[in-house]
């Protein structure tokens, strides 16, 4: 990918006391959508507003374009933000609304009523120019907030939990629209969520963020299959993580039950933590199983099976295509390939917030 | 059934709500000048109201000072708001609280913090003080209003407009501004309401030569309210009506709120109210200004400070006065004695000449608050007779302090046709023949005056067992009592509703004209006389204006415009001469023979000790 367009180097910043980010290193390339991804408080929607520049932080710069910009106002800034609860002002007709920034600007009114169309075209809104923002349903509301912020052709789209109040299936269409706009823009998306699955769904980059801390950052694929600790695990997707120990290369001790894998490098008998995702986990007949189970919960998903079987005293979480009822006695398998082998938490906040699975 | 109960209990309520104000309206287009008295239509009022200069200036003045006030206290309380606004939790409540305080503190309290504070950092008290005072009060009723509405916007619309470029200002004047608007328009009309109203604040910090409308009227109430005054409140109702009316149908309500559209009305709506609106008051606030700054330009020549009752002068004494003398007269009135006396004792206004009444002259003579008056100044003094200056030691012995302005007895008003016998004792107060049909003054002193007198004790005894025995007397009345009233005792005589009255002799003469069959006698045993006398503070700063302003009031001919104008007895003997009416120049009520007035005597001070055994005493008769 292309250049560093937002340098963020040692980044922090505290509330009465309450440390949000310490020390945050992230750097974000033109036209890429990132997403920063963390529960509530990890200090994603912070990070997000010191690059708007509605918060600056106690210490640590924000470099945008080559340029030092920690301490410009929101509004000299080359960037837009698109707020969770739209924002849009409710005096204002919806023409009015995306002629704001552009009005400021002291564009002409030819140029004006062209973005306008544009921009409404854009969104799929045609013809609502003179409607009342209060008319619109919420996920109209939240096409306005993008068009009102897109017509400025900022470098960077900043967008705070966008789809957080559209209901599920509005927020489904709502991702794919949001792909096909950043597309036909051509221009960086800065995106706060705390819901995995679009992040998953839309991302270049995904910044996962914890206590302040980024636990790790990666494409979708890479975060997905490979976490790098338990948190970044447990928040992404359902996970099994076990406690284990790496008796050598290529070989980990989970729960008694040697299993192969493909990792190396961790030393020997090091404890560390393994995932296994429910989906990895192949239920085979006792006799042909690395550890014997019993099947204690099933319930029916529509694609899948979800079920729990306890091994060795772990209620390991299972999908499978096949149904197991519950009872029945099976062995439990995995790929070395799907064994996901994670140091121990060094610090105390790098451990994962132990999220209940 | 049930439907009319349901109407008729609406028709009550509605018609306990209006009623006063019908009455209000309907009083003032009568022709009489009594409340109890229906004379036929009249425009008279209105047009007396037009030409009244003065209560025309203390209504213009009432509505730049709430204008005024309303629009600074909105500027200020909105600011604060916002400051509030984005301060943390515990600085928000605490400050909060704070800014409540003016409004649960008392009234009265507020006002005399405020009066003190002008004087002790030596602000003269005029427009300017009143204008402070009416910002400090109103600053937190738009604090109220705008806060709640503050509250509501998110912040994140106005983080949106700075996102899209706007400078803070800009992002809050186009896009907080307009969600507040509702609640600072109802900041600003609170503020206005509250500022139309303040009686209390205004009066302790207003200063000479400058009233409102709520101080003009309460000055008059000593006199009783000008019919001008029921035409005012008319009108002043009826364009709030109409205001109300216009507001409440504007076309607003029936856009339907699924599809709104910001149409071409809303548009010119959101003009009017931010461009006309704010245009046309400062254009009055301009008019205002300029007003007033040629108004003060006045003041700077030679002037002289006047402390005078409400209602207790011909305004055309005082433009002859400055006409003659080239001495600007600064006038300013007050209702009752108790408080016309703290404003003199914190020296809050150098007053150069008051006019307070016997007892109030004792004791601010022995309270060393008056200068003695140089009576060489004052070569007119002789046209004051010799009695009333000889009553007048009672209270200033030696008369070095005073000079007699006005007086009047108390005695009984009654009723020819309800009383047939002639009445020329107290005691008719006690007949079981009038139970019912007495009306008494509810005031302490004259009260035991009558009890006292006519037990044959001084009205100013100070001895227990006296004051028992009249405070017994007063409880032994009380059935027969039809009602204890002060301003009413007038209109009800007038109006036949009783036979007998106690009242003052000034009354006496306005009732029989308006009633030729009321007859008012001062009783054998003795009763009071009360002298208001021109009396000179020990630090007025025009001494010899003061003096040569005395000295104009005793003049005969102005004496006795004073005196039509008043309808008080004068004791201006050279200006009785002068009494073209034959029926007034000897009216005994008027003007009693010295025999009459043997037995009568001023109120003494008689120490705060002793007045409050008198309250104590009064109360126990009203309580019991």
């Amino acid at each position: 990918m292309s250049n560093k367009l937002i340098d963020l180097s040692n980044i922090s910043k505290a509330y009465g006391g309450h440390t949000v980010l310490d020390e945050l290193n992230l750097y974000i390339r033109e036209n890429e959508f990132l997403t920063l991804l963390g529960p509530s408080g990890c200090g994603k929607t912070t990070t997000l507003r010191i690059i708007g520049g509605f918060e600056t932080p106690d210490s640590g710069q924000v470099i945008f374009d080559g340029q030092d910009i920690t301490h410009l106002p929101p509004n000299k800034r080359q960037l837009n933000t698109v707020f969770q609860k739209y924002a849009l002002f409710s005096h204002m007709s919806v023409a009015e609304n995306i002629a704001f920034g552009l009005k400021i600007k002291n564009k002409s009114r030819q140029y004006i009523d062209d973005k306008i169309k544009y921009a409404l075209k854009l969104v799929n809104l045609e013809g609502y120019e003179n409607r009342s923002p209060e008319s619109l349903s919420g996920g109209q509301q939240q096409r306005i907030a993008i068009a009102r912020a897109i017509v400025n052709e900022p470098k960077v789209l900043l967008l705070d939990e966008p789809l957080g109040a559209l209901d599920l299936k509005l927020r489904q269409d709502m991702q794919y629209e949001l792909i096909r706009m950043k597309k036909e823009l051509g221009i960086t998306f800065v995106y706060v969520t705390h819901d995995q699955e679009e992040a998953l769904t839309m991302s270049d980059t995904i910044v996962v963020m914890n206590q302040g801390y980024i636990q790790q950052i990666g494409t979708p694929e890479k975060i997905y299959n490979e976490p790098e600790n338990a948190f970044v695990a447990d928040f992404i997707g359902d996970s099994n993580i076990l406690p284990g120990i790496m008796v050598e290369d290529r070989l980990v001790n989970i729960l008694g039950a040697t299993f192969q894998c493909v990792d190396e490098g961790f030393g020997k008998n090091t404890p560390v933590d393994v995932v296994i995702r429910p989906e990895d986990v192949d239920l085979v007949k006792p006799e042909d199983g690395t550890i014997r189970g019993v099947v204690t919960h099933l319930i029916f998903k529509g694609v899948h099976y979800e079920m729990e079987v306890t091994a060795n005293n772990y209620e390991w979480l299972v999908h499978s295509y096949e149904m197991f009822p519950v009872g029945t006695e099976v062995g439990i398998r995995v790929v070395p390939f799907d064994i996901q082998i994670m140091n121990k938490p060094i610090s105390e906040d790098e451990e994962a917030v132990n999220l209940e699975a | 059934m049930k439907q009319a109960l349901r109407r008729l209990y609406l028709g009550l309520i509605f018609v306990l709500m209006y009623a006063p104000i019908v009455t209000l309206i309907v009083l003032s287009f009568n022709k009489s000048k009594t409340r109890a008295k229906w004379g036929g239509f009249t425009m008279q009022w209105y047009r007396n109201l037009l030409e009244n200069e003065q209560i025309m200036n203390a209504f213009y003045t009432t509505l730049i000072i709430a204008l005024l006030s309303a629009i600074a206290a909105t500027v200020i309380g909105t600011m604060a708001c916002v400051a509030i606004q984005v301060m943390g939790r515990r600085s928000r409540r605490a400050l909060m609280a704070i800014a409540n305080i003016p409004m649960v503190n008392p009234e009265i309290v507020t006002a005399v913090s405020l009066m003190l504070v002008f004087i002790a950092l030596r602000i003269g008290l005029g427009f300017r003080t009143i204008l402070l005072s009416h910002i400090t009060f109103n600053i937190p009723y738009v604090i109220l209003s705008v806060m709640p509405k503050l509250r509501q916007t998110s912040r994140s619309t106005y983080e949106a407009a700075l996102d899209l470029g706007a400078s803070p200002l800009r992002a809050f004047f186009q896009v907080v501004f307009p969600d507040i608007v509702p609640g600072v328009l109802s900041g600003f009309l609170l503020s206005f309401t509250m500022s139309l109203d303040d009686f209390v604040i205004t009066h302790f910090t207003k200063g000479p030569g400058i009233d409102t409308l709520s101080t003009k009227i309460y000055t008059e109430v000593r006199k009783g309210i000008k019919p001008e005054i029921y035409a005012l409140s008319t009108l002043l109702f009826v364009t709030v009506l109409l205001l109300l009316i216009l507001v409440n149908y504007s076309p607003e309500k029936k856009e339907s709120h699924v599809k709104k559209t910001i149409t071409r009305a809303t548009r010119i709506r959101y003009m009017a109210l931010r461009r006309v609106l704010p245009a046309f008051m400062a254009l009055v606030v301009i008019a205002g200004g300029i007003y007033y700054g040629s108004q003060s330009s006045l003041t700077g020549g030679d002037s002289v400070i006047v402390y005078n009752w409400g209602e207790y002068m011909d305004p055309a004494v005082l433009e002859l006065f400055e006409e003659e003398t080239g001495i600007q007269v600064i006038y300013e009135e007050f209702e009752t004695n108790e408080i016309m006396y703290p404003k003199i004792k914190t020296g809050a206004i150098a007053y150069d000449v008051v006019c307070p009444s016997d007892y109030m002259i004792q004791r601010m003579i022995e309270e060393n608050l008056l200068a003695k008056i140089d009576f060489d100044k004052i070569p007119n003094i002789q046209n004051i007779g010799s009695t009333y200056l000889e009553k007048s030691t009672e209270f200033d012995p030696g008369n070095q302090y005073s000079v007699p302005y006005c007086w009047g007895t108390l005695g009984i008003l009654y009723n020819k046709t309800k009383v047939d016998e002639p009445i020329d004792s107290w005691s008719v107060l006690w007949d079981e023949r009038y139970a019912d049909s007495i009306l008494m003054q509810d005031s302490v002193r004259d009260a035991f005056a009558v009890a006292l007198c006519s037990l044959g004790y001084s009205l100013n005894s100070t001895d227990l067992d006296e004051l028992t025995a009249a405070r017994d007397l007063l409880i032994q009345q009380k059935p027969l009592v039809q009602a204890y009233v002060v301003d009413q005792v007038r209109d009800k005589m007038i109006g036949n509703e009783a036979a007998l009255g106690v009242i003052y002799s000034g009354e006496a003469i306005f009732t029989q004209r308006e009633n030729p069959n009321l007859e008012y006698v001062i009783p054998k045993e003795g009763s009071n006389i009360w002298i208001d006398s021109w009396v000179i503070p020990k630090n007025a700063q025009h001494k010899e204006n003061a003096e040569k302003f005395i000295n104009f009031l005793c003049r005969p001919d102005i004496a006795l415009m004073n005196f039509d104008y008043i309808t008080y007895s004068t004791p201006n003997t050279a200006a009785q001469e002068l009494i073209e009416d034959e029926n007034i120049r000897s009216s005994t009520i008027a003007f009693p023979t010295d025999e009459m007035l043997e037995n009568c005597t001023a109120y003494r001070f008689l120490g705060d000790e002793m007045d409050s055994v008198y309250n104590e005493f009064w109360n126990q008769v009203k309580s019991n």
